[in-house]
């Protein structure tokens, strides 16, 4: 089943006054099945953020199609099953964080039988239990995007679209939130996210999308293009001490490098770096 | 997949959000500036017969400070509602679930009518409040002075704070309707001001260039004369001091003409906030 279908998807904004338009998005084509944990990534202004939006109706496109679940993505019932989570997100600010996701979950559609219930365990699955009382006005910025973590799977959406899911959360909290995705896939969930974490994404992403300007330039499974980008890693065990100098010496006469300690993460973040390396000249999109 | 349809119950949500962000941010405490102003003004004018105001002094003023502070709230309110949405992005939140753009303008909308109503109930509150301590005060100086300074009709009073209602609820929807397709809260709170002070005006307007010669200029003043809502329409305080009660006629009238221009700038706001790009 496919989750989200986009067919010569065009955006198109007015840039200030007259005619002049700058484009965000250029005829993107792409389908995400069900199930799959994908990530949308690109440098900024890529149109990443502008994609998400059609793709939860808050913008129309200029040209192309966009369907969730088959449902075109203009349409209310397109939303029925999707939970959003918008880049730094923020909160009524004089509300407590339950009063805020039982407000997004009503928005959802959850009956009141059993909501409180809901809303609570949607709080605590973030690790927001003991602050759930509190105004969000006293909130960390990481409180707050756990916060809006909640209220985006407050309903068991089918479909979870979280644009920069982890910025603002300290390193636990982004190793806590992995192992929420890998649960929600294990659940059948299907989710979007974009990211600048490159690390993060090798971890939990089945696939990904790469954008630069407004255009797909790159999309397949994460591990393919990983190892695209030459970051294959290569276990050594058991070798003599005196054999290291050998093995850096062969490695590098056919131009590889070898690297003690930690592992290479360079695969997908080579990839990203050489479809952006032409950023500096980009104009930049105004989403 | 089916059809999702209107909710009046996620308009109500909506409302009542509003409502409650309203209170923690401490908007009543224009209804205490607002009562001790009323409070203030009866002090001080207390030249009228045997040393306390008049009743139609309090009249005048309770309506006249009911109008300027309703008048800001019915402005500042709606704006502050809606773009506090749009600049801290809750709005995509809201939208990214199933709820129509309606439905979240109309929420909107239903959360500053209830916060003016309570407002204007505060106000008559206070308003029949001093009258009735006037009437005290003026028995306690001179047997007979009460009925002397004049009957007080407290149902009239009610009456005049529904209708200061009802002005009120039309500014809020015409400021409403600026501020879905404004671009900032700034020119949203001045384009409502000028709307206040285009409807207080406009009759006199139209009325001197309906006298004009050309016909065109003629039907010009009848069109805007009818776009636009007639606050002098809901000037009801000189009919409260005779102290007879206000006509139900008037009353049905009033409230049908309200809710006319409450609708068609309700729908109007409905139409540009579903083409506005967030």
């Amino acid at each position: 089943m496919v989750a989200i279908e986009i067919e010569g998807l065009t955006k198109d904004f007015r840039s200030g006054a007259g005619d002049g338009r700058i484009r965000a998005l250029d005829r993107i084509s792409l389908r995400i099945e069900a199930g799959a944990v994908t990530a949308l990534l690109g440098p900024n202004g890529s149109g990443k953020s502008t994609l998400l939006k059609i793709i939860l109706g808050l913008l129309a496109p200029s040209a192309g199609d966009c369907r969730v679940f088959g449902v075109p993505s203009g349409r209310v019932e397109s939303r029925v099953a999707v939970g959003y989570l918008p880049e730094a997100p923020d909160f009524y600010p004089h509300l407590t964080g339950f009063e805020v996701v039982r407000f997004f979950a009503r928005m959802g559609g959850l009956p009141g039988a059993g909501l409180r219930e809901r809303v609570g365990a949607a709080i605590a699955e973030v690790g927001l239990g003991a602050a759930a009382h509190r105004r969000i006005a006293t909130y960390s910025q990481g409180m707050r995007q756990r916060l809006g973590l909640a209220q985006a799977l407050v309903t068991d959406p089918w479909l979870l679209i979280l644009d920069e899911p982890t910025s603002g959360i300290d390193p636990a909290g982004a190793a806590e939130f992995g192992g929420l995705i890998r649960r929600l896939k294990d659940r059948g969930r299907t989710v979007l996210l974009s990211s600048h974490q490159l690390d993060q994404v090798e971890e939990i992403c089945d696939g990904a999308v790469l954008l630069d300007r407004g255009r797909v330039i790159e999309t397949g499974r994460v591990d393919e293009l990983a190892r695209r980008g030459g970051g294959g890693l290569l276990g050594v065990e058991s070798l003599p001490e005196n054999a290291w100098d050998e093995l850096r010496a062969w490695l590098g006469a056919r131009g590889g490098v070898l690297h003690e300690g930690r592992a290479p993460r360079a695969g997908l973040r080579r990839v990203f770096l050489e479809a952006a390396r032409d950023g500096g000249n980009r104009e930049d999109c105004p989403r | 997949m089916n059809r999702r349809g209107f909710s009046l119950g996620r308009i109500a949500w909506i409302g009542e959000n509003t409502l409650r962000e309203a209170r923690r941010q401490r908007l009543w405490l224009l209804l205490v500036i607002m009562a001790g102003a009323l409070g203030g003004s009866a002090r001080l004018f207390h030249d009228g017969a045997y040393g306390v105001p008049e009743p139609a002094f309090l009249l005048d003023a309770g309506f006249g400070i009911l109008d300027f502070f309703g008048s800001i709230l019915a402005i500042a309110a709606p704006v502050q509602m809606f773009f506090s949405e749009i600049e801290r992005r809750t709005v995509l939140t809201v939208l990214a679930k199933p709820v129509w753009r309606a439905e979240f303008i109309l929420g909107k909308l239903g959360g500053g009518l209830v916060l003016l109503g309570v407002f204007c109930a505060f106000g008559v509150v206070c308003i029949a409040s001093l009258l009735w301590w006037q009437r005290l005060a003026m028995a306690g100086a001179c047997a007979g002075a009460a009925e002397e300074g004049g009957r007080v009709a407290y149902s009239a009073v009610i009456a005049g704070g529904m209708v200061q209602w009802l002005r009120l609820s039309v500014l809020a929807a015409v400021t409403l309707l600026i501020a879905s397709y404004a671009r900032t809260s700034l020119f949203a709170l001045v384009a409502g001001f000028l709307a206040l002070v285009i409807c207080n005006l406009q009759n006199l307007a139209c009325q001197a260039y309906r006298l004009a010669d050309s016909f065109w200029v003629r039907g010009a003043a009848r069109v805007v004369g009818s776009v636009l809502p007639d606050f002098g329409l809901y000037d009801v305080v000189d009919r409260v001091k005779t102290g007879a009660p206000l006509s139900a006629g008037y009353l049905g009238g009033i409230t049908l003409y309200s809710l006319v221009y409450v609708g068609v700038f309700g729908s109007l706001a409905v139409y540009c906030f579903r083409h506005r790009e967030l």
